[in-house]
């Protein structure tokens, strides 16, 4: 074994050890609403990173991850919710294997993520065809169209009025570790043959293609990847929610899920990391004050939408002033410091 | 037969609606590339104006018209002004996820201003009642509204087909470089461009509020999409085939929902979209010719 070869089985021992040391620590630390809002941000890590290798890589802008994220999030939720409420309380028209039992969170998490692929295959036919504009277009149509299905499938989603009583599975472990695998997976794909497929493909596609790059076999890769962890992102969120409505993943969804990209950068991982935690701190600091607060006595009305506003305009601003994001394409690595340093 | 003719004359005021809405969108998508979901809140907002001139401010019917057509325009104008000037050359993506952030933003404004309850609309009281022709029945508003539509729809075609405005609106379409080094003044033809956009916007928000009796913040939601897959489906830029693709999905909601089975009929959102699909896979450049490359 090469002196090379070690340095490297010691990087990941000690990456690892430190990934541990560092959850367990922030376990044992935070609690209450810190620990909501540091769950919120793994899990918008997930769904910025998984929407990044669609949107920023393979430049088909799609819109449309909120319908991937109802197919995996209602697939989650039969395997997971208890039996009394399906059967006893709600009275789902499911299959009875489905009805009787309730699995932990892994298996629910990798059946969703496939039906999630699933829908993300769907997906890609209309990327085929369409391109631009259009894509987006028919994205939102897929979110539209899969809203409205939920909706009115009454026997088995309940329709409108939603499903309750999750088992409350989600914790800092699941978030982080499958927020930090697919941080290290999208940064070695992005150094592979495959990422760099993939982001060839976001440049020039018909170039690409003269290249010898398949582009349907490719297309179909960057968005199973994309759904399998859009699925897995949305079925956390449900499970650290606890309730389920057709609606959920609707356009505002999307749109915070698209500002986190677009502000962090398009095409860069760490650029998704920044652009999430920003988006969740965003969020969450605003919410108190759009249910209305009482500061030193002076009341401030409820303002219902105000974080939504607040987020178009600094979407727009940042398209504006500066429309590359704050990363761009770069990653965040030790050669940028040592260049900055230099 | 009669029930079949009555779903057609039940979708004319609707119908209408969106036949306007479509020409009107049709025009900045296919001038600048725009898909203006912003154009939605233009709708809303002209039908907001009108709600408070008449409802909280009891002016006469046609001041609280000229209010709305004149927020209207002022909106279109703020908005294209704010989120698409600057970005006009950074692509149609772009340009895209600003309308829709514009669009975000006012709705959601009015949510917060004015709560997200639906509000009456006080329609002109000789506009109640309806005819009576042999066994179908048409109302009285689906004809005032059916009759506005074609004469906007009407003097809309000829300005794009035969005044120098229109063919200015047009040269740009094809390349606005050239259109400019050809002496036409680009800035001023995009902003007449938006600005009778937003006319018919407001004019169609108007008559949604005349039509459904109540006006709400998301109201412009739907209507935007409708109104987009119409100019799709009609050719882009193509002010004709957005006006008879409007009708076209409008009557073929209403018949959607008159054949389904009743457990069909909260899938009524799907028309659109299986409409825009398929012609999308199977004539791309819409039903009519398309008014740009």
């Amino acid at each position: 074994m090469g002196f090379e070869k070690k340095i490297i089985i010691v990087k990941y021992i000690l990456g690892t050890g430190l990934f541990f040391v560092t959850f367990y620590l922030l376990e044992k630390l935070l609690s209450g609403f810190w620990l909501t809002l540091f769950l919120l941000f793994g899990i918008n890590v997930i769904l910025a990173i998984s929407l990044n290798v669609i949107n920023g890589w393979i430049g088909f802008f799609s819109i449309g991850h909120g319908g991937i994220m109802l197919v995996g999030a209602y697939t989650a939720a039969f395997l997971t919710l208890p039996p009394s409420f399906k059967e006893g309380i709600l009275d789902l028209h499911l299959p009875d294997f489905i009805l009787n039992i309730q699995l932990p969170l892994l298996p629910a998490l990798l059946f969703g993520g496939i039906s999630g692929v699933i829908a993300g295959v769907i997906l890609v036919l209309p990327a085929l065809r369409l391109r631009g504009m259009y894509f987006c277009a028919g994205t939102l149509g897929f979110n539209v169209i899969m809203t409205t299905i939920a909706e009115n499938l009454p026997d088995i989603t309940n329709g409108a009025m939603g499903l309750r009583q999750f088992p409350s599975y989600t914790n800092i472990w699941w978030v982080w570790g499958i927020a930090v695998f697919l941080i290290y997976i999208t940064l070695m794909l992005k150094k592979s043959y495959i990422g760099r497929a993939f982001i060839s493909i976001g440049k020039d596609q018909d170039l690409a293609e003269h290249m010898g790059i398949n582009l349907l076999k490719y297309k179909i890769y960057a968005f199973s990847l994309s759904a399998f962890f859009t699925a897995i992102g949305a079925i956390l969120w449900v499970h650290l929610i606890l309730n389920l409505f057709p609606t959920a993943f609707g356009i505002v969804l999307v749109f915070e899920v698209v500002a986190m990209i677009v502000i962090g950068g398009m095409g860069s991982v760490s650029g998704s990391i920044i652009g999430a935690a920003i988006i969740t701190l965003f969020m969450e600091i605003l919410a108190p004050i759009e249910e209305g607060i009482n500061i030193f006595g002076l009341y401030v009305p409820e303002m219902l939408g105000l974080t939504t506003v607040l987020l178009g305009v600094l979407l727009i601003t940042v398209l504006i002033k500066k429309p590359e994001g704050i990363m761009g394409e770069r990653e965040i690595s030790l050669e940028l410091f040592k260049r900055k340093i230099n | 037969m009669n029930y079949f003719l009555q779903q057609i004359l039940n979708a004319l005021g609707w119908g209408s609606i969106l036949a306007l809405l479509a020409a009107g969108y049709t025009m900045t998508f296919g001038i600048i590339g725009l898909v203006n979901f912003a154009y939605g809140e233009v709708f809303m907002v002209a039908a907001f104006a009108a709600y408070f001139a008449l409802t909280i401010f009891n002016l006469p019917y046609w001041m609280a018209l000229l209010i709305s057509l004149i927020s209207a325009i002022v909106i279109g104008l703020v908005i294209e002004k704010i989120a698409f000037k600057p970005v006009r050359r950074a692509g149609m993506i772009t340009l895209f996820i600003t309308s829709l952030g514009a669009s975000v933003i006012i709705r959601n404004l009015f949510i917060m201003l004015f709560d997200a309850k639906l509000k009456n609309f006080k329609a002109p009281s000789s506009l109640k009642g309806v005819y009576l022709l042999g066994d179908l029945i048409i109302s009285k508003k689906n004809i005032l509204i059916f009759l506005i539509t074609i004469i906007l729809c009407t003097v809309l075609v000829y300005l794009v087909k035969n005044t120098k405005l229109g063919i200015a609106m047009r040269s740009i379409s094809y390349d606005s470089q050239i259109a400019e080094t050809l002496g036409i003044n680009t800035e001023r033809t995009i902003i007449i461009t938006f600005i009778i956009a937003s006319f018919i916007g407001g004019i169609g928000g108007i008559l949604w509020g005349i039509l459904f009796g109540s006006v709400r913040a998301s109201m412009g939601a739907i209507p935007v999409i409708d109104a987009f897959i119409a100019s799709v489906i009609g050719g882009v830029g193509n002010v004709f085939g957005a006006v008879v693709s409007g009708y076209i999905l409008a009557i073929g909601s209403a018949f959607f929902i008159a054949y389904l089975p009743p457990e069909l009929v909260g899938a009524k959102p799907l028309f659109v979209w299986i409409v825009f699909f398929i012609i999308l896979i199977f004539k791309p450049s819409g039903l009519f010719r398309a008014n740009i490359k």
